[in-house]
């Protein structure tokens, strides 16, 4: 009961940051020099008052606070406002880019998760053995290369050279024929991973790279704590020790890590949609930004950050779940 | 069979060693000599010739994979879309009035011939073909021509300015349509005529309300009329975008892939060998370049200049076309600006070598030019160009350039020039150091491309003194000159607000208002010449069309105008896959 009213009260938290988010990116937008209008009629001959009704029709001609005023209320029914660029209902261009940037970015990150924690307990259990060098060797060469270039890397090596995946594009797991049956189904999976594990690989490196040293170190300080010490005194298994009193206690940092690794993860995603041609959200992003296309920029601003602040509530609870000493706000 | 090109120059710049070579002389800015040798790529050398296939049958089944250079703003309706890109896949489904030939020239599609002339240039009879279909079996009609004619004003879509110049319509019988303007417009029947015919009662979900709600003259009416234009023609092509052009549209996802199926029962000739092919885009060049190489696509469009060399490799064929676009160096003319004077100009042109420039950082893909109206729109008009060029083009002269600056610029000379990123940038960067060298300088500011239009059509000496952008018209000097250096364009499409001469403005005006193109011609001549003596711009360079396909596809030839690419059943190339 205590987790669900610490829950709602984070919840409840959020939504004077995320209505202080919108405000800034609102204003930011509207500050930065350029007219999506010029920008749209670039190289063409135009007349002042085409241009006026062009500015009219897309409605960037109403003072400021009443388009904020309008944005935020669309945004509370599900109306995000027309894209000056698309043409079309913004959340009609999101929704078809919303999915390959949740694919990658979650496939990453399991990625991660999953190679990282096990290197790094093994990393900690072996201790300057050779397992250990290359782990560390393998970590840094991951926090200190930019995952474009690795994507680039992987490019040239394995779709170029090898021709073992794809250069580009992703298919969508839920994009497979409705009469494909079960084999075409798995079939279709296979080719879903096929196109996934590039991407998945050049954006998931860092975080895995950067789980994998902190998990190294909590690891090693665990296994040298004194509970540690009396377990063993106690005559308790390694493999007991390493799972039941070393492991839990050196996830806390690695917890926090996870969550905010999003936002960096997000950030990446924007380079790698990019060196694999991968339509996300990350692409629409940069190219609305370029275009000045305002409804699109705030929308997908809006939602990454709706994104951001849940998953650091998500690693919040987490950290109050796992950790007993980190109070459900009764003291604060 | 495609005609193999084996230039061993190339071959020899596809080595690693040589193409870093390159590339450090395009970042040091190159050693400022201009010993008149020419080491560009020829486009010519990348044009094939037709090729037939032995097995009809087989070709039939082709199916190809083509690679856009830029995201589609998914706009598939011809009244509507201003977007190459979605033209591109548009003028597959869609067929013209007139469609260009393999050049800029025009030649019927839709249209019988070249229409009757009458009323002193103002008034164009067209008759439309006997057997012309859309894909839903109805016939193209004169009233379909109407509509795709005058649509556009209608409904203020992005479109309407070309069209604004008509007066009025006339449908004179099923195949029969008469086209009044306003006055007498030079660029109608090379610009307009082209027109992308769609099919008035597929596009419409009311025809007889948009009739009815549609002013009896040709003038805007969005508000009354936009309400009966049927949303799914250009929101959902499958099934709804009607076309009389050889395929029609399988499927589309927004932003993704958009697969066209050929029409068997296209009326049209050539019928397309292609059965199917489908339209994606990769905006990074490198992930082109890395799909072409790794075989994950047929075609690509837009090869980058540092990895033209690198695809000269076997499986892979390049295509290039020269293409009417026009990269200039624009200079504020206006009083209070250091560059008003044109001996400050001139010098700042002869402080830098423009076919050096070319030659170190665009080499295969560029070539420069003398005067705003680009060698492949001279095609159709004939200016002579290379006596221009020795006569007045300010050649590579850094003496001249610092003694005229020396007379004629402040001491504090340092100008700021603004420029987008890219191959623009490094030209600002060249300036500034040509005009560092001989003891002045130049301030260069790298702007997004918003930010950029906002500054340079300011006219405020403050904010810039040159600026580097880019045109792309087609084969009438007037889509240049109006645009770019007519005082109606200041403050919108130009921004040097040069005054001119007298005769300067009343020329390019009177060039548009005349549909007779010696008359034209003779207008334009002192227009060119001036601009080259009094250099309110610098023309720069062209940049050409690219390609790159795999060695099995065969016919395809890159078109000048970027936006018909690529052609895949036309008269000049009908694009089939050999296994």
């Amino acid at each position: 009961m205590r987790l669900l009213r610490y829950t709602l009260f984070r919840f409840a938290q959020a939504i004077p940051v995320l209505l202080g988010i919108t405000v800034i990116l609102f204003l930011f937008i509207n500050m930065t020099p350029g007219d999506p209008i010029r920008i749209m009629t670039a190289g063409q001959e135009v007349s002042e008052s085409h241009l006026a009704y062009l500015e009219a029709r897309y409605g960037l001609d109403r003072p400021i606070h009443v388009r904020y005023w309008d944005y935020l209320s669309g945004f509370f029914t599900g109306d995000l406002g027309r894209s000056i660029h698309y043409n079309r209902p913004v959340s009609e261009v999101m929704m078809a880019r919303i999915g390959p940037t949740l694919l990658l970015v979650l496939s990453a990150f399991l990625f991660a998760v999953v190679t990282a924690i096990p290197l790094g307990i093994l990393a900690a259990k072996r201790r300057n053995q050779p397992s250990d060098h290359i782990s560390r060797i393998v970590a840094l060469f991951g926090v200190s290369t930019p995952s474009f270039w690795i994507g680039i890397m992987l490019i040239i090596i394995f779709a170029v050279q090898l021709g073992w995946f794809p250069s580009a594009g992703l298919v969508m797991p839920w994009d497979a024929p409705s009469d494909a049956g079960l084999s075409g189904y798995f079939w279709h999976m296979v080719d879903v991973l096929h196109h996934l594990f590039l991407p998945m690989i050049a954006l998931g490196t860092l975080q895995m790279a950067t789980i994998m040293r902190v998990e190294r170190t909590q690891m090693i300080d665990s296994l040298q704590g004194e509970y540690v010490k009396l377990a063993r005194a106690y005559g308790v298994s390694e493999r007991t020790i390493l799972r039941k009193h070393a492991f839990q206690v050196a996830q806390l940092p690695v917890i926090t890590l996870v969550g905010l690794g999003l936002s960096t993860a997000l950030g990446g995603a924007v380079l790698t949609e990019t060196v694999f041609n991968i339509n996300g959200m990350g692409r629409l992003l940069i190219d609305s930004i370029q275009q000045k296309d305002y409804q699109v920029v705030m929308s997908v601003a809006t939602i990454l950050a709706v994104i951001f602040v849940i998953g650091v509530i998500i690693t919040d609870i987490a950290y109050a779940y796992v950790d007993p000493r980190v109070t459900y706000g009764e003291g604060e | 069979m495609a005609r193999p090109t084996t230039l061993s120059r190339r071959r020899l710049l596809a080595t690693g060693a040589v193409v870093s070579g390159v590339a450090v002389a395009g970042c040091i800015g190159g050693d400022g000599d201009d010993d008149g040798s020419d080491g560009l790529v020829d486009p010519e050398e990348f044009q094939y010739d037709r090729s037939e296939p032995d097995d009809e049958e087989a070709a039939r089944d082709s199916e190809i994979h083509y690679t856009q250079e830029q995201e589609r703003a998914e706009d598939f309706d011809p009244i509507v879309s201003n977007d190459a890109y979605s033209f591109q896949v548009f003028t597959q489904v869609f067929d013209g009035l007139f469609e260009y030939d393999d050049g800029l020239g025009l030649t019927p599609k839709l249209a019988t011939g070249e229409p009757d002339i009458e009323n002193d240039g103002t008034r164009f009879i067209y008759e439309i073909v006997e057997d012309a279909e859309f894909s839903n079996g109805n016939p193209v009609t004169a009233t379909d021509v109407e509509h795709s004619f005058i649509a556009p004003v209608l409904e203020q879509t992005e479109n309407a300015p070309t069209y604004s110049v008509i007066e009025s319509t006339e449908v004179v019988d099923e195949r029969t349509l008469q086209v009044d303007l306003s006055e007498p417009f030079g660029p109608w029947q090379i610009m307009t005529q082209a027109v992308t015919v769609v099919s008035k009662e597929d596009r419409l979900s009311d025809v007889e309300a948009y009739d009815e709600a549609a002013p009896d003259t040709v003038e805007a009416a969005p508000d009354a009329v936009n309400e009966y234009v049927d949303s799914t023609y250009n929101d959902d092509p499958v099934g709804n975008t009607i076309g009389s052009g050889p395929f029609e549209f399988e499927s589309f996802e927004l932003n993704g892939p958009a697969t066209l199926v050929r029409r068997d029962d296209y009326w049209g000739d050539p019928t397309p060998y292609l059965q199917r092919v489908t339209f994606e885009a990769a905006a990074d060049p490198s992930s082109r370049v890395s799909q072409i190489q790794a075989d994950d696509t047929d075609v690509i469009s837009g090869i980058p200049d540092n990895t033209w060399p690198e695809l000269d490799q076997d499986g892979i064929r390049r295509y290039m076309s020269q293409s009417p676009s026009y990269m200039y160096l624009a200079f504020n003319c206006t009083d209070e600006a250091d560059t008003s004077s044109p001996e400050v100009r001139r010098a700042v042109c002869q402080s830098f070598s423009m076919q050096d420039f070319v030659e170190t950082n665009a080499s295969n893909t560029a070539q420069p030019i003398t005067t705003p109206v680009p060698p492949i729109t001279n095609e159709q008009w004939g200016f002579p160009m290379d006596e221009w060029n020795d006569e007045y083009y300010p050649e590579y002269d850094p003496d001249n350039a610092e003694s005229l600056l020396n007379e004629h610029a402040p001491d504090d000379f340092n100008p700021t020039i603004i420029c987008p990123a890219g191959i623009r940038a490094d030209l600002a960067e060249r300036v500034a150091t040509r005009l560092d060298e001989i003891g002045y300088g130049a301030q260069v500011q790298v702007l997004d491309f918003g930010t950029l239009v906002d500054t340079y059509t300011s006219g405020n000496p403050d904010d810039y003194e040159m600026y580097l952008l880019g045109w792309t018209g087609g084969p009438d000097p007037d889509t240049y000159l109006y645009n770019l250096f007519h005082e109606d364009s200041a403050g919108l499409n130009q921004g040097h607000f040069y005054e001119g001469s007298d005769s300067f403005h009343e020329n390019i005006l009177a060039a548009r208002e005349t549909a007779d193109q010696e008359e034209r011609y003779d207008l334009y001549e002192p227009v060119l010449i001036e601009i080259l003596e009094q250099l309110p711009a610098l023309p720069a360079f062209t940049q050409h069309n690219s390609m790159a396909s795999g060695t099995h596809v065969q016919d395809l030839h890159a078109h000048p105008d970027v936006a018909t690419n690529p052609q895949l059943a036309r008269e000049y190339g009908n694009v089939w896959v050999e296994d």
